[in-house]
């Protein structure tokens, strides 16, 4: 610690620091456009100059590291008149449009030239104008306004890891523009918004419509991936206008992914389902929530409560809905008298699943030095964590993937090891192999027959050698004929190397699930045998089951048992749901429900509703109460959903045991297909968002394959397989389709 | 006591009386002032601010750009716009509704206004017939600007010196 001066008060400073960091943390204001705290030093715009006392000239205060005594004024005529001078060239070529620029009450420009500027305008030349291109679905490019701090630009570079943005020429006729024509195409894309400091770079589905200062703005926490980052809502007359990023340094520092920011959209929807409807004779019928809920009592009463068939009764819950919601659900069930609940959906052999632990912070994943993914494609599944292990390599960080397709990644990777998926358990055996040699351990006997490959050396060394290491398993695994295996092993590498793991199989709010226990227990059924018996209730929550099944057909079937019961909680209108259920009910979507998430490192995360769900809509935990009071089930008296909460925590949690068996006899052949919902189709509500639906990301519809898969299935490169257009690339593995689509999809036929 | 006396007098002969017959026999000659409204009118002032107007450009393009500026400044809360992206990619309002009951003629909107669009003019003499005709919505406030073009341009013009 050191002392300086400013403004002749003393103050503490770390060495070497920059004097932007020290004033900002006092709280002395000194204007800025290049600097950004989560950005590179450029010190290209100047309009931080500060006078430093021994300085001939003026100094920018964020790249003038602090010495010990130095005294600095951020006031003085001398900082002043230079301050006033920067500023009346930036302004030389800003238009004065402010009233229809949509960053117009929120921007730094306007604010710093209310302070700074001058009144009147000594240029009476010609102002500089730049044409703008189309930059894509989510950004609207305004580049007459830019005034290239370049802050879009180090994002793009440092933070996104895709140099999208950039300048061409030379003075007056520099220019930041994509590079690309498909403009810009990241999918942290939409922090460009934030970090523009002018409004050279605003929201697309927003333009024009509001002014900053119209809205409300409401702390909300983003429901699409497992980080749980935080935002601001934005809110006006009860709709939600705009998301922006809110700073959380455990969790999302200052950024969000476009999928946050952008899934607003959705909520208005015009497929938005809005009515309670009970099926009367196989008629639709818009009723009024009193006559649903009674339809919906009667019918669980007639079909299973009546006949003494409470085992025939099963809940099922995708992973969005909130930890209260599951918990809810799980109660009526419980106290009805079964157990029948899941929401692992689309895992096809539920006695071969991951059980894997994970054990390190988002902030310690900067820190690694080396990182082994099995399994991921990690920048578009879970675009937040992929940026900290993005910073961990631009520290040095060693990555490695282990992965059925060559995905790409917006970092170096040391080795790409492109693995059938009925060779990732032996290669992983091979690594646990090779580590407990050098370790000198006795071997267990299901390892002595393993092969130790180079790919599977290389591995093992790099474990032992790397001081913190994270070994990250990603959601291509959860159907492969090895998944318990595979997790196994991972935890017995990552004991014996002391590596910490990362279980990224899972997705939403599948933490709070695991949470509140939300898997049958004891006697009860999983979502597979309800499938395959004879039920006669279901309980489905926000289901949509071509999307959220990986067989869709054996699905519908068991819902539409003539005899079989079916209340569906649902957000948008569906025609699969309206084929199968006897009573729809219209639910709360994200930000018009209270509730809690849990991320994946169990930080646990409560939010309320930013905005009133439409007039007939309510929150599912609420409309699960009320079912539970109906069927005269006690103890279900919540005022609110904190209530539930506060209940959750006085519950005895459920200790989850799994077997430790390492099984590397089975020998699966044929081709495997690997099939995932695209990026921005993992939700309803994604799925519902215009913007996001147009970009390139939202556009992933494709069967991937390499030339030997194609001519073993008969496929050409013209075809469509499973509904899906073929793409055949050498990326892929052999024996393996890899898809993504963002249309449901029927994966049936699997071999 | 004298103060009495005067007041005695003044009353037997009836002194103030006459003082007044005198001001109405000549006022009886004179030049009338009284002016009759609706017929007649007095001379209003080019900053009178009386019932607001959108204007419109000489091409017939509608001023305002829906930047918000008289919403925001307007210390009654009478103004809410809605604006959306037109189909040729400018910035327009599609509601624009002034409370006239809210409204306190402060003149705030059309100072705000960057594009001389809302402005006040000098009529003062409108009537509702109903609740919601306090509101002048869009198309009432660009009748209002299109019939009083002239007017609007003349008294802007003139006041426009001293701003
Ligand atoms: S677009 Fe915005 S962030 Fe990028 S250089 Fe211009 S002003 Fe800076
Ligand atoms: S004249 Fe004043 S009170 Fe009336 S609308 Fe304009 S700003 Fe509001
Ligand atoms: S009338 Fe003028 S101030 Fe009001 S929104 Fe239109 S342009 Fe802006
Ligand atoms: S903020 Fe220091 S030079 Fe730009």
């Amino acid at each position: 610690m050191i002392e300086i001066e400013i403004n002749g008060n003393v103050v503490k400073a770390k060495a070497g620091e920059m004097l932007i960091q020290v004033t900002d943390r006092e709280g002395i204001s000194v204007p800025r456009f290049c600097y950004h705290k989560k950005l590179s030093v450029v010190a290209s715009c100047r309009m931080c100059l500060v006078d430093v006392e021994g300085a001939p000239k003026p100094q920018p205060a964020c790249s003038t590291p602090v010495n010990e005594g130095m005294k600095v004024h951020t006031q003085n005529d001398k900082a002043k008149a230079s301050q006033k001078a920067v500023m009346e060239f930036l302004l030389i070529n800003h238009p004065l449009d402010c009233p229809i620029c949509d960053q117009g009450g929120e921007c730094e420009l306007q604010d710093v030239a209310v302070e700074y500027g001058s009144d009147i305008s000594r240029f009476s030349e010609s102002k500089r104008i730049v044409p703008d291109g189309d930059i894509g679905a989510l950004i609207q490019a305004d580049m007459t306004r830019c005034i290239h701090c370049t802050r879009c630009v180090r994002f793009g570079l440092e933070i996104a890891g895709m140099m999208e943005m950039g300048g061409t020429g030379r003075g007056e006729h520099l220019k930041i523009e994509p590079f690309l024509k498909e403009g810009i195409q990241s999918e942290l894309s939409g922090n460009m918004i934030d970090v523009c400091p002018v409004g050279a770079l605003t929201s697309k589905p927003f333009r024009y419509e509001l002014r900053s200062w119209q809205m409300h703005s409401m702390p909300n926490i983003a429901r699409h991936d497992l980080v749980g980052s935080n935002l601001f809502v934005q809110t006006y007359k009860g709709k939600v206008k705009r998301v922006v990023s809110a700073d959380n340094d455990l969790i999302n520092e200052t950024w969000i992914s476009d999928r946050d920011r952008f899934s607003y959209e959705g909520l208005t929807h015009k497929n938005r389902l809005l009515e309670p409807q009970i099926k009367v004779q196989g008629q639709w019928q818009q009723v009024s929530w009193k006559v649903a809920l009674d339809y919906a009592v009667k019918g669980l009463n007639s079909h299973v409560l009546k006949h003494q068939k409470v085992n025939q009764l099963g809940g099922l819950a995708s992973s969005t809905a909130t930890m209260e919601e599951f918990y809810l659900l799980k109660k009526i069930l419980t106290e009805v008298g079964c157990d029948n609940i899941d929401h692992r959906l689309n895992v096809k052999n539920l006695d071969n699943v991951i059980t894997l632990d994970s054990n390190i912070k988002l902030g310690a994943l900067e820190k690694i030095d080396y990182a082994l993914i099995v399994g991921a494609n990690i920048r578009l599944e879970q675009p937040m964590i992929n940026h900290r292990l993005r910073k961990a390599t631009k520290k040095g960080a060693d990555i490695d993937e282990l992965n059925v397709m060559a995905f790409d990644f917006n970092h170096p990777l040391d080795t790409k090891n492109i693995t059938a998926p009925n060779k990732i358990a032996p290669t992983l055996a091979g690594v646990l192999k090779s580590i407990m040699i050098s370790n000198t351990q006795e071997l267990p006997d299901y390892l002595l027959a393993v092969e130790v490959g180079e790919v599977a050396n290389n591995i093992a060394a790099k474990l032992l050698n790397s001081r913190s290491s994270v070994i990250i398993l990603g959601e291509h695994i959860i159907n492969n004929e090895d998944a318990s295996t595979i997790a196994n092993l991972i935890t017995q590498i990552a004991q014996n190397t002391n590596s910490k793991t990362l279980n990224l199989s899972i997705t939403a709010n599948t933490m709070s699930a695991n949470w509140v226990g939300f898997v049958p227990q004891n006697s009860g059924m999983n979502v597979n045998t309800m499938l395959a018996s004879d039920m006669r209730g279901f309980i489905l929550l926000d289901i949509y089951p071509q999307y959220d099944f990986h067989d869709l057909e054996t699905a519908v079937k068991a819902f539409t048992k003539d005899d079989t019961f079916v209340i569906s909680l649902n957000s948008f209108k569906d025609d699969i749901v309206a084929g199968y259920s006897n009573v729809i009910l219209p639910i709360a979507s994200v930000y018009e429900t209270s509730g809690t998430q849990l991320n994946i490192n169990n930080d646990m995360q409560s939010y309320t509703a930013a905005v009133k769900a439409p007039d007939e809509v309510k929150p599912a935990w609420k409309v699960l109460k009320v079912m539970a009071d109906l069927l005269a089930l006690p103890s279900f008296h919540y005022a609110d959903s904190a209530q539930v909460l506060a209940e959750i925590f006085h519950q005895p949690q459920t200790k989850h045991t799994h077997d430790e068996n390492v099984n590397l006899t089975s020998k699966h052949h044929g081709i495997s297909i690997i099939w995932q919902n695209s990026p921005y189709s993992i939700d309803a509500v994604l799925r519902h968002s215009n913007a996001l639906q147009k970009t390139k990301i939202g556009q992933m519809n494709s069967a991937y394959m390499n030339q030997a898969s194609a001519e073993t299935l008969g496929l050409s490169a013209d075809d469509k397989y499973l509904g899906v257009p073929v793409v055949i690339t050498n990326t892929v593995a052999d024996d393996c389709v890899f898809i993504n689509a963002n249309q449901a999809v029927n994966t049936q036929g699997q071999t | 006591m004298i103060k009495k006396l005067s007041k005695l007098v003044k009353s037997f002969t009836l002194s103030e009386l006459r003082t007044g017959l005198k001001i109405t026999a000549k006022e009886l000659v004179n030049k009338k002032i009284t002016v009759q409204f609706p017929e007649e009118r007095t001379p209003i002032s080019p900053r009178f601010r009386g019932l607001h107007a959108l204007r419109r450009y000489p091409n017939g393009e509608e001023r305002c750009i829906a930047c918000k500026l008289c919403e925001a400044v307007c210390p009654a809360n009478a103004i809410t716009i809605e604006s959306e992206m037109r189909d040729d990619g400018t910035r327009r309002t599609t509601m624009y509704d002034i409370d006239l009951f809210k409204c306190i003629f402060c003149g705030f909107c059309e100072e705000a206004c960057p594009v001389d669009a809302i402005v006040e003019t000098q009529i003062f003499d409108y009537a509702f017939e109903s609740r919601q005709g306090s509101i002048m919505t869009k198309k009432r406030l660009l009748e209002v600007g299109s019939e009083n073009t002239q007017v609007i341009n003349q008294t802007k013009f003139e006041d426009a010196k001293y701003k």
